[in-house]
């Protein structure tokens, strides 16, 4: 594999409920080092896309690539041991765990014994801002923290692909300007990321590209800047009124 | 605590007394082997009674009917319990909570009826009993050599719980009990560990199984498949605290105890005892439930921290 390789490939990815297509054959490629974002509205199959690629759902049709590897229908676990992995919408924490346990149980996947994993746990939980936190339940947690217990917990595996879905709904200002520091900061040490989140501000501060969802297809692709003149993104999403606030 | 356990032979020798011990120790040991399941992998059974069933026979079969040892019979129980637990674990992973529970319960049920009616081979309901032929290798023991013998078995699921509570398989086995979903993310095989921990827990029960059916000399398919007795190995686990170590041993302290005396004390009213014997069982489970969720191990714990606070 050379370097020139894409970390993650989707070909044609479609995923049916029934009836109602929640992914239609999207296609897309993510390079290493690169934050890509995902937007589109409530049902665009954004959720549903995540699940697909970290290997809840078993596509209908397409594949996926990760790190030179067909991950298509393999297991999460499996998919976790090749070095991707995800947070969730919903938070799921384990609630009547510590929060360092938490973290812990995400660092036994990469080290043999409890004594190396709790190490590398107390590194996590400093660095993801929790370390005041550690001892304390992780069901006593605020939605921010657990917000970042979520991050917690999927750095611990030592991803190289990070797929976070919405880590950034529902924080307050100063939460939030946390949070996309954190990112950043993953970012810089070399971590790829795919990026689901609602709040444009925050995706145009963050994503280098950003895909487009809608009715579980790809209407648009690329930079943030011609993202938001994109007439269908406008349409389908952004609405007149963003437009005009960003002129 | 087990300590004391061991001693106890040694300065009594009243046979009342030892027989409650080597029970108090067996139901604690066979709900420790149920909390490897309910407790640390979140795999609530309610027909746990199955391998306990499957180890009595198996152990009474061999002996009566092949002429061969009750170790022998205790290790053909161990793997029947292995396959039956592996197809009962397997379940777990199409059938969550409630469902599993009640399928776990369907299947006691079935070998229940199926053993009562093979009567060529099993005897049916009327039972088989288990001949006393004393010495170890025929597991004739005196009450003092039982209760060392059920301490070992104790120690042995003991052991197998504390081994849950601090290694990493025991951690991530804690990860699938507070969410399946996150676990996965998290590079755990999930199905692999659950189906590993109710079959660790059906052995366990087995061998538990097979050395009641020596203890007590007699297995009959309506005791040993019983309902009643799933929910007492679940029921001293949650009263003495779920996932815990101890908890199995405190609940069956005080179950036991509390039954051995109420047996005791209304063996005259005919048709009392097994209503009373009920109701102790439900407020015990009510005023757990309500005042100590996390069980009686749960207050320790907290006494513990209260006493680090001060």
């Amino acid at each position: 594999m050379s370097d020139a390789a894409p970390i993650l490939a989707l070909d044609r990815v479609t995923k049916r409920f029934g009836g109602l297509t929640a992914v239609s054959g999207v296609s897309f490629r993510v390079e290493a080092r690169e934050i890509l974002g995902i937007i589109g509205p409530n049902g665009a199959g954004k959720t549903t896309l995540f699940n697909v690629i970290s290997g809840y759902y078993r596509p209908e049709s397409g594949r996926i690539h990760f790190a030179g590897h067909d991950v298509t229908g393999q297991p999460p676990h499996a998919i976790c041991r090749l070095g991707l992995t995800r947070t969730f919408q919903l938070v799921k924490p384990f609630g009547n765990l510590s929060v360092i346990d938490n973290v812990m149980i995400g660092a036994l996947t990469r080290l043999p014994t409890v004594s190396a994993a709790r190490l590398d746990a107390e590194r996590v939980v400093e660095t993801c801002g929790l370390a005041a936190h550690a001892a304390g339940h992780a069901r006593t947690l605020p939605i921010g923290l657990r917000k970042r217990l979520e991050v917690a917990r999927a750095l611990a595996t030592r991803p190289r692909l990070l797929l976070l879905d919405e880590v950034m709904a529902g924080l307050n200002p100063t939460e939030l300007a946390g949070m996309i520091e954190l990112i950043r900061r993953l970012h810089a040490d070399g971590l790829t990321l795919i990026v689901i989140e609602h709040i444009m501000a925050a995706m145009m501060r963050l994503a280098q590209r950003i895909v487009v969802l809608h009715h579980g297809e790809t209407i648009a692709e690329g930079a943030p800047a011609a993202i938001t003149q994109d007439r269908r993104v406008v349409d389908a999403y952004l609405g007149e009124e963003f437009v005009l606030a960003q002129a | 605590m087990f300590g004391l356990a061991a001693l106890t032979p040694i300065l009594v020798r009243d046979a009342y007394f030892l027989d409650s011990l080597v029970l108090i120790l067996l139901w604690g040991a066979l709900s420790a082997a149920w909390n490897v399941a309910g407790g640390y992998a979140g795999q609530v059974s309610i027909g746990h009674a199955s391998f306990f069933g499957i180890g009595a026979y198996s152990a009474a079969l061999t002996v009566t009917r092949f002429g061969g040892g009750p170790w022998f019979g205790m290790l053909v129980g161990i793997v029947i319990s292995i396959g039956a637990g592996f197809i009962i674990g397997f379940l777990s992973n199409r059938l969550k909570g409630p469902y599993f529970a009640l399928s776990t319960i369907a299947f006691s049920q079935v070998l229940l009826i199926g053993v009562s009616r093979w009567r060529g081979f099993t005897s049916g309901a009327e039972g088989i009993p288990v001949p006393f032929r004393p010495g170890f290798a025929t597991l004739g023991l005196g009450h003092v050599g039982w209760v060392y013998m059920a301490l070992a078995v104790a120690l042995v699921c003991y052991a197998v719980e504390v081994y849950l509570e601090r290694s990493r398989v025991g951690y991530q086995l804690a990860g699938v009990r507070e969410d399946e979903d996150a676990a996965e993310a998290l590079g755990i095989p999930t199905r692999r560990l659950k189906v590993g921990a109710v079959t660790l827990s059906a052995a366990l029960t087995s061998v538990c199984g097979s050395l009641w059916a020596q203890y007590v000399g007699f297995v009959d398919p309506t005791y040993v498949f019983s309902v009643d007795l799933s929910v007492r190995f679940a029921l001293n686990t949650i009263i003495g605290g779920m996932g815990t170590a101890l908890g199995p041993f405190l609940g069956s302290i005080l179950i036991t105890s509390l039954e051995t005396y109420l047996r005791a004390t209304f063996a005259g009213v005919k048709a009392g005892f097994t209503g009373i014997y009920l109701i102790i069982y439900g407020t015990a489970l009510i005023l757990v439930v309500r005042f100590v969720p996390d069980g009686l191990a749960g207050i320790a714990a907290r006494v513990r921290v209260r006493r680090a606070h001060a």
